[in-house]
């Protein structure tokens, strides 16, 4: 799948903020973009020595004009090494997003595991969202996927829950956080419940 | 109960209901029987304020209020309850979520108290075994991975669980097997009372073998053809809708 020629884009000067995964080390970053707030996350992940994984969770929320920035570049150096990254959010009002992620694996990083999601809701007509992902592979034996969505809420699961007597904007409410639920982190349920409910 | 008047609905451009007239009495169940693309599913879907389907003429009347100015949560609290031809799934909602937060909406808009979680969870626990459901679907996703037979009786559960006063089956017996149909139909005839009402609607006999109607009509193209008792059953099972 790799086009060209490996480049270690470590060495090359991968901007952001930079994590090294040593051998049997895990990494878990989780990031929380509330309304109100423009964000840039910007990382490289180098998962340097066999046995390094990487987890990396994010929502986000816009309701007006914020900018939400994700770019994320996870390198699988060594073999043997895992990584996962979700990163999901609504976008309303003029909200502008956007998901530029790379999976780099390179040619000595065998046995590699990598997976990549990114999932966004687009609640008004105004707010943008571009999502780029990308795959560059220079070895042989890996597993490996991405996958990337943007869409409205679901009208038929809306209707459903109003024919039972759920308000709309209760059933609302529960489709948005039934779909952020595998990213919100453990403890900030209520928080994050509350600026659903504000958008 | 429910009093539906030169009732004209479109879906697009599309008219598909062209002139309903039908009056159902507390307590009384109807079948509505027809072909394929007659309107019985649209007939469904207006009753309960699906959006995408518009009335262009004719009224309906339930408890003596307009519905059609009705939202469909409003309509749910009214005591209608649809059982869905294709039961939504719902990912990351459980039913156990999703039943509370309906069945208390539901008594809020009474002016009742919510219900206590384990007032809630006791009636729910009574209603799923009236279906037949294992208790620990009460913590699966709504209808996510359900066989046919299983969102089916999710769906005679979330009945029984809300109660209404009409009660519009949507070819609830399509897809289900003697076994699970016989449990279906077995919870709508306990839900019967003096001031239930239903509208079984279904291009088969075989439900109204079990639930039996107090009236039934024949759909076809839009417009009710034929309204007759339950011999009328045995006649569309011998000649078919081509006879209308």
């Amino acid at each position: 799948m790799g086009h060209g020629r490996y480049i270690d884009p470590v060495t090359a000067g991968a901007p952001g903020k930079l994590y090294t995964v040593r051998a049997g080390e895990v990494l878990n970053l989780e990031f929380v973009v509330l309304p109100g707030e423009s964000r840039d996350i910007h990382l490289t992940v180098d998962l340097v020595a066999p046995g390094a994984e990487a987890h990396i969770k994010a929502l986000y929320l816009s309701r007006a004009g914020e900018k939400v920035n994700f770019h994320i570049l996870m390198h699988h150096r060594a073999p043997g090494c895992r990584s996962t990254q979700l990163i999901k959010g609504i976008a309303g009002g003029e909200a502008r997003v956007t998901f530029g992620g790379t999976i780099v694996v390179a040619p000595d990083a065998q046995q590699t595991e990598a997976y990549q999601e990114n999932h966004n809701i687009v609640l008004s007509e105004q707010a943008r969202v571009d999502t780029c992902p990308q795959l560059e592979i220079y070895a042989d034996d890996v597993k490996c996927s991405h996958g990337a969505t943007v869409g409205a809420l679901n009208p038929d699961e809306l209707f459903y829950m109003r024919s039972r007597g759920i308000p709309e904007q209760e059933a609302r409410t529960l489709q948005m956080l039934s779909f952020l639920s595998p990213v919100i982190p453990e403890g900030r349920e209520a928080e994050v419940e509350a600026a659903v409910r504000s958008l | 109960m429910l009093d539906i008047k030169n009732l004209h609905a479109k879906i697009g451009d599309k008219e598909i209901l062209k002139g309903i007239d039908l009056h159902i009495g507390p307590g009384e169940v109807h079948a509505i029987m027809g072909p394929n693309g007659a309107g019985k599913s649209t007939l469904s879907a207006v009753l309960t304020g699906r959006p995408d389907y518009e009335v262009t003429e004719g009224s309906i009347l339930y408890k003596g209020e307009d519905l059609l100015a009705k939202t469909p949560e409003e309509r749910a609290w009214a005591g209608i309850f649809l059982s869905f031809q294709y039961p939504v799934e719902i990912p990351g909602v459980t039913i156990t979520a999703f039943m509370k937060a309906a069945v208390n909406a539901k008594r809020k808009a009474l002016g009742l108290p919510e219900l206590k979680a384990g007032e809630y969870l006791k009636l729910q626990k009574e209603k799923m075994s009236l279906v037949q459901m294992r208790p620990e679907f009460s913590k699966r996703e709504v209808n996510v991975g359900f066989s046919g037979g299983e969102k089916k009786r999710n769906e005679i559960f979330q009945m029984a669980m809300l109660d209404p006063d009409l009660s519009i089956l949507d070819e609830t017996d399509s897809g289900l097997d003697v076994d699970a149909l016989k449990i279906v139909a077995d919870g709508v005839n306990t839900l019967r009372g003096p001031e239930k009402s239903a509208i079984i609607v279904t291009h088969y006999q075989k439900l109204l073998e079990y639930v039996q109607p107090d009236v039934v009509h024949v759909l076809k193209d839009g417009r009710i053809v034929c309204t007759g008792g339950r011999e009328l059953i045995d006649r569309i099972e011998s000649q078919g809708f081509d006879q209308f």
